[in-house]
């Protein structure tokens, strides 16, 4: 996802990737990014939760606007409710 | 980094040992020390925005993602007017089940029409977008062929901003 924001970037289409991977995403460099330390699925928050989503929504608009530095990654001041875990490989999903 | 309650989630060493007990390889990641950057060319109140999701999202009349997808390139246009409860996700390698319950807590469709509503940005592009799913070891595919072809269709919608959410 990082490398088609940066095809899309070079062609002159600005974009905000926003992570819950920040070592991928610190890998990869985006051409701007916002970092939520949320699980995976949830980049946006619980569901429902209609302020949360439009707060992170605005900071991913806020990044498109003002960041100045090609690569950099906004790490956003939320931690999630409770901890949560990786786990790849459920055919349940 | 900031003071977390919990420090986020090593996905490349997790990845690493997920992949290296089904006997693949190690995924030779990109490492990319800079990057492009292109400002937008007006105020935020009259751009022209759209979403990417990664996450194995599709219309219910469309196909299902294959859950387990490596190397697919394949890419939905989804009409900027669907309907909040027109989605189907099927991704093995993250949880959706809140996703499920509401497609905003991954691909904030409704979100982002109130910020229309709002003013706060000037036009939702005609088409929102679910592609690129995981484990795309093909890169030369990516950056020759599926991403520039993505281009196209943003140039298409007249996109000025695409805000890409990975999962």
């Amino acid at each position: 996802m990082g490398l088609v924001c940066r095809v899309v970037e070079e062609s002159g289409i600005a974009t905000v990737c926003l992570s819950t991977g920040r070592d991928l995403t610190v890998q990869v460099r985006p051409p701007r990014s916002a970092f939520v330390n949320f699980p995976m699925g949830n980049a946006f928050g619980k569901p429902f939760d209609v302020e949360m989503q439009t707060q992170i929504l605005r900071h991913c608009l806020a990044i498109a606007v003002n960041c100045d530095t090609p690569g950099e990654i906004i790490d956003l001041p939320y931690n999630w409710h409770g901890p949560f875990e990786f786990n790849p490989g459920n055919s349940n999903m | 980094m900031l003071n977390w309650q919990q420090s986020p989630i090593r996905y490349v060493d997790g990845l690493a040992s997920y992949y290296g007990a089904m006997g693949h390889p190690p995924y030779a990641w990109t490492i990319n020390q800079d990057a492009p950057l292109h400002r937008l060319g007006r105020p935020l109140r009259e751009c022209r925005v759209t979403l990417l999701t990664s996450g194995g999202i599709s219309q219910c009349a469309m196909p299902a993602w294959d859950p387990m997808a490596r190397n697919d390139h394949r890419l939905d246009a989804i009409p900027a007017d669907v309907s909040t409860a027109d989605f189907q996700i099927h991704d093995a390698y993250y949880d959706h089940k809140d996703a499920e319950r509401d497609i905003n807590c991954q691909f904030p469709i409704d979100r982002l029409r109130e910020l229309l509503d709002t003013g706060e940005i000037g036009s939702l592009a005609a088409r929102f977008w679910s592609g690129f799913m995981g484990r795309i070891y093909d890169r030369s595919k990516v950056i020759g062929e599926s991403a520039p072809a993505f281009v196209e269709q943003l140039r298409n919608d007249e996109v000025d901003l695409l805000i890409a959410v990975p999962a």
